[in-house]
């Protein structure tokens, strides 16, 4: 019993520290061009913004438009009850499945695409088009670079990740990995930038060019869960020490999982000032190139090392 | 286990090497595989008490390091063939052949060799792929400066495995530098050549100058 009210627990504190690590991220870019920046706290007033706006839908649009937003969000909760964050659930069996983690985060996905397509625009089409290229490529790597950390444990249980306790060699190119790919599936700069609308380029963006109002909240509200819930994921590869198995009451627990999320935070935004956006089809060689890393974590796992 | 994360990263590198399009990237490459190298060979002589084994690792700092990466940039500048690397596959493809070479020298070593100790197998098994590597890379690919970079990477490949394998047998690690000083000279022989080549065709009076 006490497990689940800390899962239920784990799951609130992570969806409402979620917004703010995206606003973290814009406020240290912003530093690091010599700007003052945004408060970090923007990303709830745009919520507060969003959800006293009226909202707009096209009325070509079927059901499958108003129906998606709560999809994503619900998949992307379903995603975070899963994760260890800072409280390990191996031994209750609530901790999913990696694959259904990944599976999750397709089927919020699929219905953005979906739903994208749905209204009929040219840039929705365009958007899920291009996000099912990419999901395609990032996808499979997301899952060998999680499975050479399950190789070393000998189970795809994701809460049992977070009890091994030796750094292993693998584990961290493993870690290379994944992070490669959370750069893609926030839409980071590499692949994708958050911060343009511009036609050319964006991706994410385009898919969910006619929401407004609640249903783009609740949609932005689902990319932020995605996003703190692979750096959690990340952060435990890493650093698995530091999660508590019993108690919630673990002060030095959860400032160690706050210190993982801001140094994962400061790396994505030095790596989002100093890179350029890649072409489209040079994705591919990103993606490649952090294939190579997952495979090269499942050899050195299988070595052993 | 700091000798398994320099074994790894000149892995890592090698595979990079097989993936990039740019000769100076490539150049880049051989470079940080030269230099984990050296840490390798530092980290040996100092856990084998070998002094020999220092003067190879000064000498591979030398020449794989600064000396013949910085010869090659300079050839790449001079002959501006900065874009194209002369693929003969894409990189995708040559990566899983390179995965796939990886996959065969892991079967080789753990059917076929006996070792005793863990960190011997692993360390055979990852230097037989990349002296593979860079036979794959003098094979598939068509430029000449890429074909000699492969070249170094297999030596480099040898010379890792003469270091870890023999702990510093003096006569292999001698006959290495000496193949150094051989792949040198062999560079500067197909370089002189290859300006000879290209210089017809950019700038005369050059041409004038090398032909006497």
């Amino acid at each position: 019993m006490i497990e689940i009210t800390l899962s239920i627990l784990q799951v609130i504190i992570i969806t409402a520290i979620a917004p703010l690590l995206s606003g973290i991220i814009t406020k240290i870019k912003n530093n690091l061009r010599f700007r003052r920046g945004q408060s970090i706290f923007q990303p709830y007033y745009n919520f507060e913004k969003l959800f006293s706006k009226e909202e707009v839908i096209s009325k070509h649009a079927s059901w499958i438009f108003r129906v998606t937003p709560f999809i994503v969000l619900a998949s992307s909760v379903a995603a975070s009850l899963m994760v260890p964050a800072f409280v390990s659930l191996a031994k209750t069996q609530l901790a999913g499945d990696l694959l259904l983690l990944i599976f999750l985060f397709s089927l919020g996905r699929f219905f953005l695409a979906l739903a994208a397509l749905d209204t009929g625009s040219s840039f929705g089409g365009m958007g899920s088009s291009r996000e099912m290229f990419i999901s395609s490529l990032a996808e499979v790597t997301a899952i060998l670079s999680i499975f050479a950390v399950c190789l070393n444990l000998g189970t795809t249980n994701l809460g049992a990740i977070s009890l091994h306790s030796a750094v292993k060699l693998s584990n961290i190119i493993a870690a290379g990995s994944l992070f490669m790919v959370i750069l893609a599936e926030t839409s980071r700069i590499p692949i994708d930038n958050q911060e343009t609308h511009l036609e050319l380029t964006m991706i994410h963006e385009a898919m969910v060019l006619e929401y407004s109002g609640r249903s783009l909240a609740l949609i932005e509200f689902a990319s932020y869960i995605k996003q703190i819930v692979f750096f959690s994921l990340i952060g435990t590869i890493l650093m698995p020490a530091f999660i508590s198995t019993s108690l919630v009451h673990n002060f030095t627990v959860f400032s160690a999982y706050a210190v993982k999320l801001l140094a994962l935070c400061v790396l994505v935004s030095f790596i989002e000032v100093h890179l350029a956006k890649m072409r489209l089809f040079r994705a591919v060689d990103f993606f490649s190139f952090s294939f190579v890393l997952a495979l090269v974590a499942i050899i050195l796992a299988v070595l052993g090392v | 286990m700091h000798n398994y994360i320099f074994l790894i990263s000149i892995l890592l590198v090698t595979y990079y090497m097989v993936i990039v399009k740019r000769l100076p990237a490539l150049v880049g490459g051989f470079r940080l595989q030269s230099l984990f190298l050296f840490f390798i060979t530092v980290s040996f002589a100092f856990s084998e008490k070998e002094s020999a084994l220092y003067i190879v690792a000064g000498l591979i700092f030398l020449l794989k390091v600064i000396l013949i990466p910085s010869f090659l940039t300079g050839i790449t500048k001079k002959i501006k063939v900065n874009e194209n690397l002369g693929l003969f596959l894409n990189p995708q493809l040559s990566i899983f052949i390179v995965l796939l070479l990886t996959y065969l020298s892991y079967l080789f070593t753990f059917k076929m060799m006996s070792f005793a100790d863990k960190m011997q197998s692993v360390t055979f098994a990852l230097t037989l792929c990349v002296t593979l590597t860079g036979l794959f890379m003098m094979i598939f690919r068509l430029k000449a400066i890429t074909q000699i970079i492969g070249l170094m990477v297999m030596e480099n490949g040898l010379f890792l495995l003469a270091v870890t394998m023999c702990k510093g047998m003096p006569f292999l690690v001698e006959i290495s530098i000496f193949l150094d000083v051989f792949i040198s000279v062999i560079i500067l022989g197909i370089f002189v050549y290859r300006i000879n080549t290209l210089f017809t065709h950019i700038d005369v009076n050059k041409l004038t100058n090398l032909r006497g």
